[in-house]
């Protein structure tokens, strides 16, 4: 089996140096039988990739120690679901993932996309030539089918990874990563045919939205996997790799933005491509921080020769995209220009310099510590203080964007009517702002900003609504008239509430910690938790100590939790089992830590009380609900569209 | 336009950094003389463990640099701990030097993802 599976790489390997070599020929010559040649040559290096990733599914399902990935990763008693799970759980994998979506990916975008004649056979080489580095990697740098004599058991999963979220969040992750490689494959291949107007844009538009959900979507279950499951009573840490997704969905989000101005006004072409080339750029760097183990993070992978490939292909991507950016500065000149600073572009153009100046800072961030080694000779870092100035420094103003920019009119706006249009907004921030302040909250002045801009977005929102369905006759007539704009306010909706959240759960959580004998109790926020007792049971894989925490409020009880650790003798390791309750009064949690257990019976119990918490999950379902509505097809656009890049230009 | 004012708002964190942040420096136990008595993140590998973190005493773990022998030195450490925290693993932790220990931040402790400890492969055939 490990044969086939090597086998299946190298055939993949091979179809994909062929894309590039003859889809680059027949492109360079306008050879229209071998550009056909060379698409195919991708569709099929899909299926060769596959039968590879069967094969290494194939053998964790049958627990076939032969594979040293396999029994690196997974053990005898490990559930199913987790064994199949173990694909991503490692560097091999995890390669192999990549490579798979990649060239799936591919042959989709090549396939749809193939009636656009003068484009796709440029964008064929670009996305085989990313494919040729991943192949290339599995093939000949760090093979998951590498074999040995079978033990009799492996080593088994890491139990903080034997977590349901742990099945979606890192596909997600990587959705969303390779799922840029398509915008920035056809601009590269607008730049390369030289046609630089906004078709590029158009045919990949649902592809770059489809990949930044995934991206949100994958930091999201992260989040709730590392708040869930790993027992700290957060849900970010500003670590190295949780950045390293976080900046190319900044750069992405920069991109959906101004990719609009160009399709409206035919301005920031040359912008839009740097964005497209830092978003891809971004997304290989997270891959390289996780594999090189160049920076100190609690995710990285072990060091291995993997650091120095990812950073020669970043420099190669970095370096064709600026060249040929520079090359093409001649077609990708503006057709207008701005008019006012007070403008729908206007306010797009602020909203791109605030995401990219974050971005960067991240950046900045991340890469300080081998800065200042380079440079000083020291690695000194930089940690939460620094990130949470710039989150508050960038993200309160974005906050605040999000709602001024829906209302302000395209080219130019009068004074007049930015007083209509603002009134409400503004009062209902001044209330809130206001109220907040009576009721005590003004402890935290980002807290307070932050939910004093919320209140201006959310009834910019509702204002945006309630106009259009009045217009429309209906609500449901006004979104699906047009999709893509309300889409697009519903995920404001969504990162607004997110917002709130994170403002609520970190800027006013309560933290209480002590040991506890059964029978003593905590207070916490107006709970009363009383430790009564610790029971043991055994699990297929696990042995499961809980604890039993009596909560009240006011004398009355609320629910009973069982924070407590689990204890994995194949993995010879402990977890934290933490215990939440969803408290509807503040559409926050309770969220209990067992830190640690004593022989004698002792428990160290930490209680936190998280306020709003609960308003970032549900942040993300209708970020994915507002992100589909605005990528569901709509007919009359995709006439509109065809018509204006016709002839033979197909809209996907 | 753009360029001059992504340049203006990288100004803003270049000069933070530069003068307000100035970060914290890594260094290796065998480094850590040359701190003394300054805030610091310490990085190495567990050699021996004691003690309760949550005890008035705390924990004492002895921590040497990752990639070999060098430079010992005795951490006393209060809060939590995290799960995959056990002798030989490496891990990071805030604090400064002093009397010839190291008094860590409490609950400043934190270990390597899990998948840092995936075993070399010799004798493998790839």
């Amino acid at each position: 089996m490990a044969a086939l599976g090597r086998a299946a790489l190298l055939l993949s390997f091979a179809l994909v140096v062929y894309a590039v070599v003859a889809g680059g020929y027949a492109a360079w010559r306008k050879r229209r039988r071998l550009a056909l040649s060379a698409q195919n040559a991708l569709l099929a290096a899909f299926g060769t990739t596959l039968v590879a990733a069967i094969v290494l599914w194939s053998a964790l399902a049958r627990r076939d120690f032969s594979f040293v990935y396999v029994s690196e990763h997974i053990s005898r008693a490990l559930p199913t679901g987790y064994a199949l799970s173990a694909f991503w759980g490692g560097q091999e994998g995890s390669l192999l993932l990549w490579l798979l979506i990649l060239t799936g990916y591919s042959a989709l975008a090549v396939f749809l996309n193939r009636r656009a004649r003068d484009l796709v056979p440029w964008v064929v080489p670009v996305l085989g030539g990313v494919a040729v580095f991943f192949s290339f990697m599995l093939c000949f740098v760090s093979s998951p089918f590498a074999t040995q004599a079978a033990p009799a058991d492996g080593a088994g999963m890491q139990p903080s990874l034997q977590n349901p979220y742990m099945l979606a969040h890192p596909p997600m992750l990587y959705l969303g990563y390779v799922g840029l490689t398509i915008p920035f494959a056809f601009a590269m291949g607008a730049l390369l045919s030289g046609r630089t107007d906004e078709r590029w844009i158009v045919l990949t538009r649902r592809w770059t939205l489809a990949a930044w959900t995934f991206l949100g979507v994958g930091q999201l279950l992260g989040a709730h996997w590392a708040y869930v499951e790993i027992g700290w009573g957060g849900y970010y840490a500003w670590d190295p790799v949780e950045n390293a997704a976080f900046m190319p969905w900044l750069a992405a989000t920069a991109f959906l933005h101004s990719v609009m101005i160009q399709e409206k006004r035919g301005m920031l072409k040359v912008w839009n491509m740097v964005l497209v080339a830092l978003a891809f750029c971004l997304s290989i760097f997270g891959t390289f921080l996780t594999r090189s183990g160049v920076i100190n993070s609690i995710h990285s992978f072990s060091q291995s020769p993997l650091g120095g490939w990812f950073l020669g292909f970043i420099v190669i991507a970095t370096v064709f995209s600026v060249g040929l950016i520079y090359l093409r500065l001649p077609l990708l000149k503006a057709r207008t220009k701005l008019e006012s600073l007070v403008s729908r572009e206007a306010t797009f153009l602020y909203n791109n310099l605030l995401l990219v100046a974050f971005c960067l800072t991240i950046l900045w961030g991340v890469v300080y510590p081998l800065l200042t080694q380079a440079l000083r000779g020291e690695t000194r870092s930089v940690s939460k203080p620094y990130y949470n100035f710039f989150l508050h420094s960038f993200g309160l103003p974005l906050l605040l964007l999000m709602g001024i920019g829906p209302l302000v009119a395209w080219r130019r706006a009068s004074l007049r009517s930015l007083g209509r249009m603002f009134v409400l907004p503004f009062v209902a921030a001044v209330v809130t702002g206001g109220v907040l302040l009576a009721l005590g909250y003004g402890s935290s002045t980002p807290g307070l900003l932050a939910y004093t801009f919320s209140a201006f977005v959310a009834v910019s929102i509702v204002l945006e609504f309630v106009k259009g369905s009045r217009a429309a006759g209906s609500i449901f007539r006004l979104v699906s008239r047009n999709r893509r704009r309300y889409g697009g306010y519903l995920v404001h909706a969504a990162v607004l509430l997110f917002a709130i959240g994170v403002a609520g759960s970190s800027a006013y959580q309560t933290v209480r910690e002590r040991g506890l004998q059964p029978g003593q109790s905590l207070q916490v926020a107006g709970y009363t938790l009383t430790y009564e007792r610790l029971d043991s049971t055994q699990a297929s894989n696990h042995t499961a100590i809980r604890s039993t925490i009596d909560v009240s409020r006011g004398g009355s009880h609320v629910t009973t939790l069982h924070p407590g650790k689990n204890t994995y003798p194949v993995e010879q390791t402990t977890s934290n089992e933490v215990s939440i309750y969803h408290d509807p009064r503040n559409i926050g949690d309770l969220f209990l830590i067992a830190d640690q257990i004593d022989k004698n019976g002792t428990l160290y119990l930490k209680a936190l009380v998280k306020p709003l918490v609960n308003l970032i999950w549900v942040a993300g379902f209708l970020f994915v609900f507002g992100a589909l509505v605005a990528m569901w097809p709509d007919a009359v656009e995709q006439r509109r569209l065809a018509e204006r890049y016709a002839p033979g230009a197909a809209v996907a | 336009m753009i360029a001059l004012s992504v340049a203006a708002a990288l100004a803003v964190f270049i000069l933070y950094t530069s003068i307000a942040g100035a970060g914290t420096p890594q260094v290796l136990p065998s480094k850590l003389h040359q701190y003394a008595g300054k805030p610091v993140t310490l990085v190495g590998t567990v050699v021996s463990s004691r003690g309760d973190a949550h005890s008035n005493s705390g924990m004492q773990f002895v921590l040497r640099d990752p990639q070999d022998a060098h430079g010992r030195v005795m951490v006393v450490y209060h809060g939590t701990v995290p799960d995959p925290y056990k002798v030989g693993r490496v891990v990071v932790v805030n604090g400064k030097l002093s009397d010839g220990r190291f008094l860590a931040q409490s609950g400043s402790l934190s270990t390597k993802c899990p998948s840092k400890y995936t075993p070399a492969k010799p004798g493998s055939n790839t």
